[in-house]
């Protein structure tokens, strides 16, 4: 099972990222000890914690058993598959946590002092809302020293080691696009990549639109309060199902220092 | 066209840069974006659901259910399953469907008072979606899936505060309920809020056309025009099959409507029985006396007390005392007093002996279903006497007691008897012997209990003792109806479709009518033959023309 895996990497390294140690791992199986902070963003027991700290009084979190082989699914524990609460949970988690960073290539440099180049990386995502709707990730890059953007950023920087302080022997190089500046630069790169898509999808959803509200207006001809508050509404719930619009939120997004060699090789 | 976008993204994160404690690390933003990969939905079509409920099998007529409501009938649909295919199933699914993608958010689902525990618990446990059942003080604007029934949502302060809110998503079970558009609950629900809206029924049209109107009205309204000039085109003549054409192509555009015999899940079949019991002696001299009050008592009468003394002493003792007491007959001498005084002497009655004897033949779970209170009692403590364990179970009993009782009768006792108010919404599929000790007038109603344990979810066939008394009223009501209609063999569903063509408004009534207004037996007779033929010979028609 691909899916199932992937789960189950997803799984080890959050709770490796959140210094919860794996008591135990096997065929599918994964048992977490959580730490204090953990259990009380998870576990949904403000009382017991409020109740902890009141008495000044050592906390005692849970262990968690997370069953990620489909064979498995009966045995004790939580199964975890796409739609489950718990993934669902760690998925919003991240998205409250982790939405800022600020990120230095990590390099050896033994003698001169080398510079790092600073990328504005902004993660979005588009939904489409016609009859149906549907979403695109877009993670852009902006150089902020001579305004490059590259798409697909993420994809392309995913292997290069990056840390939250800075290596020895190197230093920041001073923006000459300041963020704000340059995410606007981004969100018109945005604007311009959703005006060159497909438009279909939002021709079709006028199209419904404008048959339905003949259909309403052929229905309430008469003209008494009772029948024009009805008609306002179900023209207000016609806009709300095939009004075509676009919403574009940012996942996540940071600072990111790379060194010139890495920022070469990213442009390319 | 309208983009919205996080204008203020930029300025936040210059002031964040500088945050340590709002920095994550590498792999805690690699996480993140990975996640909002796994949770969006990169296209317009198809059912993410699935994928999300892996542990659901759904059936091929339930995923196309759902399908075509979100794709060709964009979110609002009448959902006409016949009984037991997963209405509620196809509800949910497509309720998810729209909750992953992050199209609704507000839903609102109005069911029976009975059912609304089960909606809650179904939407839990097989979809993962938390829903309330709202308590005393509801807090309608904050939970975002609302689990109640009409009756709750219609009374102030409750009316208003919902209808203020702009729902996403309504779903409606048992929608039948709703055909009358001059009703309390129909204006409610019409004045309902909602992008997208399910009605659940598995009898759109329960007595007439305007029926289907009034549901799709709800939905779409004009999409049939309005009522007047649709009640000239179709309102009148239904047997006109070219005229119902095309009515039945603009039906078929909002609503869905999987048959039995559609949906290859006929696998567990029903096997119906009939059980022929005859009347001790004692038993039979007391009907026969019966026959003496048709003479000075409306007919009426003579009906219902018949129809008691074939279901148990009790029931026709207590109707007959009643009537007896208001009549009032001070010498003792009249007919009701002779029949009282038969009733008290009565030994067990030959239909409890005879279900005794097939229950303690079995170690299975059986549901016996009868038309009285009277004889629920009698027939708890007949069972309990021979070592029977069992449960009741009437309408009347609070939400919270039906669960308690289904519950009880799944774990622990082995029979449950139900009184007819009992036939709606309640699932037993777990058990899959049915006795049905009193037959109802309307065999639609035979149809409702049957489905309560022949539905999805049922992993056997299906078995159904009909208990009839020979030489009885019970005899002409079997021989007639649910032979010569032969309503078993048929597929379930198309004698609603058959009543509906023919202008019969309800079965059960027209049943009670001829007999309440025929002089003679003989003339009962020969209407109900004529009824039973008429509808059998349109079954035929109609399965000719359709094959």
């Amino acid at each position: 099972m691909k899916e199932a895996a992937a789960h189950e990497q997803f799984i080890r390294s959050f709770f490796h990222e959140y210094d919860c140690p794996i008591l135990s791992d096997e065929d599918g199986r994964l048992v977490i000890q959580l730490t204090d902070k953990m259990d009380e963003a998870l576990m949904n027991r403000p009382f017991y914690w409020h109740y902890i700290k009141k008495m000044g009084r050592q906390g005692d979190p849970m262990s968690l058993t997370l069953i990620t082989n489909p064979d498995l699914s009966e045995e004790k524990g939580e199964y975890i598959h796409s739609g489950s609460p718990r993934l669902r949970q760690l998925y919003s988690f991240l998205q409250d946590n982790c939405r800022f960073t600020k990120l230095y290539e990590a390099v050896t440099i033994t003698d001169q002092q080398s510079p790092l180049v600073p990328w504005l990386v902004t993660n979005l995502r588009i939904s489409y809302f016609g009859k149906q709707k549907k979403d695109e990730l877009l993670s852009i890059g902006l150089n902020l020293i001579h305004g490059t953007l590259v798409p697909s950023f993420m994809e392309r920087i995913e292997n290069y080691p990056l840390e939250t302080t800075i290596s020895d022997f190197t230093f920041p190089m001073t923006p000459l696009i300041r963020i704000p500046s340059g995410y606007q630069r981004i969100v018109s790169y945005v604007h311009n990549h959703i005006e060159s898509q497909d438009r279909t999808w939002a021709s079709q959803a006028m199209e419904a639109l404008h048959e339905e509200k003949q259909l309403l207006s052929a229905f309430f001809k008469e003209e008494n309060e009772e029948d024009r508050k009805l008609l306002e509404q179900e023209l207000e719930a016609l806009k709300g199902r095939f009004t075509p619009k676009v919403t574009v939120d940012v996942i996540n997004g940071g600072l990111f220092y790379f060194s010139q060699t890495t920022t070469n090789q990213i442009i390319i | 066209m309208e983009i919205l976008l996080d204008e203020k993204y930029g300025e936040q994160l210059a002031k964040e840069a500088a945050n340590p404690d709002a920095i994550s690390s590498w792999n805690q933003f690699k996480l993140t974006y990975q996640a909002a990969k796994a949770s969006s939905v990169p296209y317009f079509e198809g059912l993410v659901a699935l994928s999300h409920l892996p542990h659901i099998d759904f059936l091929p007529h339930q995923k196309e259910a759902a399908e075509e409501i979100i794709h060709q009938m964009q979110g609002r649909a009448i959902l006409a399953d016949e009984v037991g295919l997963g209405k509620t199933i196809e509800a949910g699914l497509v309720l998810k469907e729209y909750l992953i993608r992050g199209m609704v958010n507000k839903v609102l689902i109005l069911t029976p008072a009975s059912l609304v525990n089960q909606w809650v618990t179904e939407l839990h446990e097989k979809f993962y979606i938390q829903a309330y059942a709202p308590r005393k003080n509801p807090a309608w604007k904050d939970a975002d899936i609302m689990v109640t029934s009409i009756d709750m949502a219609k009374k102030d302060p409750h009316y208003s505060e919902i209808l203020s809110i702009p729902y996403d998503l309504i779903i409606i079970d048992e929608a039948h309920k709703l055909k009358n558009p001059a009703t309390k609950n129909y204006q409610f629900v019409k004045a309902l809020q909602k992008k997208y809206c399910l009605l659940l029924t598995a009898t759109p049209i329960q007595n007439r056309i305007t029926d289907i109107f009034n549901l799709v009205s709800i939905l779409k309204p004009g999409y049939l025009g309005d009522l007047s000039s649709f009640k000239k085109e179709y309102g009148k003549k239904m047997g006109n099959l070219d005229g119902n054409l095309h009515l039945k192509k603009l039906i078929s555009k909002v609503m869905i409507r999987n048959r039995r015999q559609d949906t290859g899940l006929a696998d567990t079949k029903r096997m119906v029985k009939t059980e022929w019991i005859e009347f001790s002696e004692e038993e039979q001299q007391v009907y026969e006396k019966l026959e003496t009050i048709k003479g000075t008592h409306p007919s009426f009468t003579y009906l219902t007390l018949a129809k008691e003394l074939c279901s148990s002493r009790e029931a026709c003792y207590l109707s007959s005392k009643q009537m007896y007491d208001k009549l009032g007959d001070p010498e003792n001498t009249g007919p009701l007093h002779d029949l009282i005084s038969g009733v008290e002497q009565l030994p067990h009655h030959a239909k409890a002996k005879r279900m005794v004897e097939i229950i303690q033949q079995s170690d299975e779970k059986f549901i016996v279903f009868t038309e009285y209170r009277a004889s629920q009692y009698y027939l708890q403590w007949y069972l309990q006497q021979h070592g029977i364990s069992s449960v009741p179970f009437r309408g009347g009993f609070k939400r919270s007691k039906k669960d308690w009782m289904k519950q009880l009768f799944r774990d622990h006792a082995q029979v449950m008897i139900a009184t007819e108010a009992a036939g709606e919404g309640i699932n037993l599929q777990f058990c899959r012997n049915m006795i049905n000790y009193d037959l109802p007038w309307n065999p639609m109603r035979l149809e409702q209990r049957i489905g309560r344990i022949h539905r999805f979810g049922q992993e056997k066939n299906v078995q159904i003792y009909n208990f009839a008394i020979k030489n009885t009223i019970e005899e002409h009501i079997l021989n007639l109806l649910y032979d010569k209609i032969s309503l078993f063999e048929n597929a379930i569903g198309e004698l609603d479709h058959i009543l509906e063509d023919l202008d019969i408004k309800d079965l059960g009534h027209e049943i009670e009518a001829i007999y309440s207004e025929s002089s003679s037996y003989g003339e009962a007779k020969i209407k109900l033959n004529n009824l039973a033929s008429v509808i059998s010979s349109h079954s035929e028609a109609e399965r000719r023309s359709s094959s």
